[in-house]
């Protein structure tokens, strides 16, 4: 809203700079945005909070700074009286719908003179940030700048039957606005009628046939009340914000009507020569009462921690035009201004008497802090992963929860499914992720585009998807990505690239940190965005928790990528319940470990897993841990064979275990290669 | 044979030694003249010490004295000079040793926290150091918990300024963690603290100071006696916690349908410290929340006395803080992970 400082002074004296009334009203809740001068003329721009429609105007702001500075507020002259002894022009007002619209006041004046408006209009007009137009149209301009009271004016000789009828738009129903623009109307749409048809869409904006025209004579002025959700609903529907609904959806004064219409009566027959030619006529069924709260000061003292004279709160309450009615010690009942559209409650009153005290000088205290601080569930958790793959050399990523189209058809379940949202922003908001997957890939992406290969990033977030019932449903999800270089260009290490292996240590370690129960990883099939030649699942407990592999060649090719993506995604939910295991000590052993190294010859096909799953099987108490040292295929080894290095380590934790009974037990497990899988010792 | 003979062969000896000592000039040879002189087996004083036997009896105490001061003083010279020996053979092998410490050291990696995420986690110890209970909320919310149970009923003007992606008619992705008020409520009875981060989305297409995703921190506290000083108080404590222990607030009435009195709060510029920059627009101020008393509306819908109990609630976006704290100037960098940024924090 810009606030001309010279047309305020209208209405109360003001000896502050701008800066200084910019400060004030700041503090007052009213923020200044800025001061920008008009034909030198300073011009407050204030961002007016949508409960406070009351300072929508010069009057409504200069109300505040007559309160705040105790100086009188000076009311603008109105014309007087507003009726005529003979009713030339007779009209008839009547409200069919008086739920939307409890209150409307007419007047009708003729000899009026459409012309331009005189300079001193027109500066404050714009001034203000508006155009002129005409005199008719730019007076009810400013008397909606002056008092924040929207008026329309209409040209009565274009009201067939000299009527106005308030009534709900029946379904189909037309009107052309003064924009020109044809609109349908449905019947939660208030309309202004004639005694034919639709002449106004009501407290939005009038119809294009019933306009001001150069040859207008006799106006008749529409001074009303209409209820605010209603012109709200209006308005969004049709998509039109005005002045006027902008005013009328926050709430106007309903009890000005008769003043905005006299005042704005004065300026026609000042500015444009027009004089009554039928009564004020004030339709007024539904009767709106003045809002009445009970104020107590220990409440207001109770609330704000403070203390309060008495004539502290009548006082201010009186210079807002409150009127506090005392109801016994420290109590009143306050009865709102008509324009006070945001004061229904004693906690309403309380801020009245709050601002005036000033925020800045309630004492900041601290409350009685009796409650346990807690930490949400989930952190333990996601701290743990976050600080294991931190510590791991993994960035922490975070990527919009959002999927477009193409992505959701690249990336999407085995079944399909989209979490579609109703009212997308733009064609990337379609859809929300289904998996951490595109995201992940379009950062490692960005990065190889400006030249860093070497991309390491995780993610925890949710994502989305459908319950039986359709419903949106979220889950925590753990991400990983990882690609290039590892562990950088030095000259202590030489360069090798990120592979599966890397991806699997990482998940590996995390699920070792965060203590977690038995797990391995083994092939899986059907998850569309990995490429099946590596696709894994990660099975911990028993339970699949997620997949890892690389990116499928398609999606590699479609997203142009330059060298392989190492992807892992792990529902975090599941990963939770199987971590954590308790911590059980083992006492330290007393006698020393052998080990023993044993190189075979194995056919490709039979896997690792397979091989230790079984030599574990084989009940060598003693064996407590088996690594794979070393994997060779090539020369001297056989075509669809491969040699595999074990080292065992074996302990017995009653006695030293001797030569003999360790190659007992490396015997044991050649044994049972040999026999189980053809295996050749090298 | 009479006694000087005996020590004169015993002296004899004792030059030889001396002479042969003398001549070695390395751990090495120091060691071989070692062998030849004390070897167990054929070592030059074992030997003479296996010919007591063939002495007379009257000659063999003296021999065997002087003999043993021979062994004596063969063992101390050899050790004293070994050590030298030695000594000297670890600084040469240190010598060789020596590595050039200026050379970059192994390439261990360690990843980066994300900026936002770190804020939110420190946000979070503030207020669980406070007595304050963390929730983790749904992003997916009802339509009742986001806005009506809020006080912003469908007809309400403030909806505006939230433009919400809906799923359906009362599914939405929540616009603010606000949300946290009316499920802590539901969930705890007073003494209330509760406190909640997320993200939170509203239709802003994306620019240098919008996302249609971004974070938040909201906070309710609820109780008997609970007061706008408290708001205050409790507001500085985390403020200056955050931004700077000498940061400044400024406190005034600010509109939010869920509280009554409402208030805006800005925090003196942590730039300029409030003498006035481009970042606060040199009005030494940034507008940096929105907070009050919890609104009585609010109260009853949860089920609350609104006459036995007060609360205040504030919420704030973090992202704004981080923007604030590290000089970032495009929001959107915050959710394209390029490396190039994120390993600057």
């Amino acid at each position: 809203m810009k606030i001309s400082v010279e047309w305020l002074k209208d209405y109360v004296e003001i000896r502050e700079t701008p800066e200084q009334l910019k400060d004030d009203l700041t503090m007052l809740g009213l923020v200044v945005e800025s001061i920008s001068p008009f034909q030198g003329e300073p011009v407050l721009e204030i961002e007016v909070t949508s409960n406070r429609p009351d300072c929508l105007s010069h009057v409504g702001v200069a109300r505040e700074l007559s309160a705040l500075y105790k100086r009188p507020l000076k009311y603008p002259p109105c014309a007087e009286p507003l009726a005529v002894p003979v009713e030339r022009i007779p009209y008839e007002i009547r409200i069919k719908d008086r739920d939307l619209c409890p209150r409307y006041t007419g007047l009708v004046m003729d000899g009026v003179r459409i012309e331009a408006s005189p300079a001193w209009l027109q500066h404050r007009l714009e001034a203000a940030g508006m155009r002129p137009l005409n005199n008719i149209v730019d007076i009810t301009n400013y008397v909606l700048l002056e008092l924040g009271h929207p008026l329309h004016a209409f040209d009565f000789q274009r009201l067939r039957k000299g009527k106005i009828v308030v009534a709900r738009a029946r379904p189909g129903q037309r009107i052309i606005t003064l924009d020109g623009v044809e609109r349908e109307l449905d019947e939660d749409t208030l309309l202004i009628n004639d005694g034919d048809g639709p002449v106004a869409i009501a407290g939005v904006m009038g119809g294009l046939d019933s306009e001001i025209k150069p040859d207008t004579r006799t106006i008749l002025l529409e001074c009303a009340y209409f209820n605010p959700p209603s012109i709200r609903r209006t308005a969004k529907k049709l998509g039109l914000s005005t002045e006027a609904s902008y005013r009328f959806e926050r709430g106007a004064d309903w009890g000005d009507t008769i003043q905005a219409a006299a005042r704005t009566c004065l300026l026609i027959q000042q500015v444009a020569g027009g004089e009554i030619a039928g009564s004020l006529k004030d339709v007024y069924p539904a009767k709106i009462k003045p809002v009445r709260i009970g104020l107590r000061r220990r409440k207001a003292e109770a609330l704000l921690g403070v203390t309060l004279e008495d004539a502290f709160v009548t006082s201010t309450l009186e210079r807002l035009n409150f009127k506090p009615a005392p109801k016994g010690k420290g109590k009143w009942q306050v009865t709102c201004p008509s324009y006070r559209a945001d004061t229904e409650l004693e906690a309403d009153v309380i801020e009245e008497i709050a601002r005036f005290y000033g925020y800045q000088n309630v004492p900041n205290t601290l409350p009685r802090y009796n409650s346990q601080g807690l930490a949400s569930p989930v952190f333990p958790f996601e701290n743990a992963a976050r600080r294991i793959l931190l510590g791991l050399g993994y960035c922490e990523a975070v990527n919009l929860s959002f999927a477009a189209e193409n992505e959701h058809n690249q990336f999407a379940p085995g079944n399909g499914e989209r979490v579609a949202l109703r009212n997308p922003l733009t064609e990337d908001t379609q859809f929300l992720r289904t998996t951490l997957a595109p995201g992940l890939v379009k950062s490692a992406r960005r990065n190889f585009n400006h030249g860093i290969g070497e991309v390491r990033l995780f993610e925890i977030g949710r994502v989305y998807s459908l319950d039986s019932q359709g419903r949106p449903l979220e889950r925590n999800t753990l991400g990983i990505v990882g690609s290039g270089g590892f562990a950088g260009c030095n000259w202590r290490h030489s360069q090798t690239a990120y592979d599966f292996f890397h991806l699997k240590g990482a998940v590996v370690a995390l699920l070792r940190g965060m203590r977690s129960e038995e797990a391995e990883v083994v092939p899986a099939a059907g998850v569309r965005w990995l490429n099946p030649g590596d696709a894994a699942a990660l099975i911990v407990g028993g339970e699949r928790a997620g997949v890892l592999g690389s990116l499928h060649p398609d999606l590699a090719e479609e997203y142009k990528l330059k060298q392989p993506v190492f992807l892992a995604e792990i529902d975090f939910e599941a990963l939770c319940r199987k971590v954590f295991q308790p911590v059980k000590y083992e006492p330290l052993p007393k006698y020393p470990a052998a080990e023993r190294d044993l190189s075979v010859v194995l056919p490709r096909e039979v896997s690792y897993g397979e091989i230790r799953r079984g030599i574990l099987g084989l009940g060598v108490s003693q064996l407590v841990s088996v690594e794979l040292l070393d994997v060779y295929e090539g020369e001297s080894i056989p075509a669809g064979k491969v040699s595999m290095t074990f080292r065992f380590v074996f302990l017995d934790r009653r006695k030293t275990l001797t030569v003999d009974q360790v190659q007992a037990f490396s015997d044991n497990i050649l044994t049972f290669l040999r026999s189980s899988y053809n295996a050749e010792l090298r | 044979m009479s006694d000087h003979v005996i020590l004169d062969r015993i002296e004899e000896l004792r030059r030889q030694f001396d002479a042969e000592l003398a001549q070695a000039a390395s751990l090495d040879t120091c060691a071989a003249v070692r062998d030849r002189w004390v070897g167990r087996e054929r070592g030059i004083i074992t030997g003479e010490m296996k010919r007591l036997r063939e002495l007379p009896r009257e000659d063999r105490p003296a021999f065997g004295q002087a003999a043993n001061e021979l062994r004596n003083y063969v063992e101390r010279e050899l050790n004293a000079a070994l050590e030298r020996f030695g000594a000297r053979a670890r600084e040469l092998e240190i010598a060789r040793g020596r590595v050039d410490v200026t050379r970059p050291g192994f390439p261990y990696a360690l990843g980066v926290e994300h900026p936002i995420k770190r804020l939110q986690a420190e946000i979070e110890q503030v207020f669980i150091s406070l007595g304050f209970r963390v929730f983790d909320l749904p992003e997916i919310e009802k339509e009742y918990y986001n806005f009506d149970a809020l006080n912003m009923p469908r007809s309400h003007p403030a909806r505006d300024s939230q433009d919400t992606f809906y799923f359906d008619e009362t599914t939405l992705l929540r616009t603010h963690c606000s949300t946290v008020q009316i499920h802590a409520m539901k969930v705890m009875k007073p003494p209330v603290r509760a406190v909640s981060t997320g993200k939170v989305y509203r239709r802003d297409p994306a620019d240098a100071t919008h996302s249609p995703m971004f974070y938040q921190v909201d906070v309710l506290a609820l109780d008997e006696g609970i007061t706008m000083g408290d708001l205050k108080g409790t507001l500085e404590v985390f403020l200056k916690r955050i931004f700077h222990p000498d940061v400044r607030m400024r406190f005034r009435p600010g509109f939010f349908p869920f509280v009554e009195p409402g208030a805006e709060v800005d925090i003196s510029c942590i730039f300029c410290f409030g003498k006035g920059c481009r970042i606060c627009k040199q009005s030494g101020w940034i507008e940096i929340l929105g907070a009050g008393m919890v609104h009585p509306k609010v109260l009853r819908m949860s089920g609350v006395d609104d006459e036995r109990y007060t609360g205040f609630a504030w919420g704030m976006g973090i992202d704004r803080v981080a923007l604030l704290k590290y000089e970032v100037d495009d929001i959107r960098l915050f959710f394209e992970n390029d490396l190039r940024f994120l390993t600057q924090f």
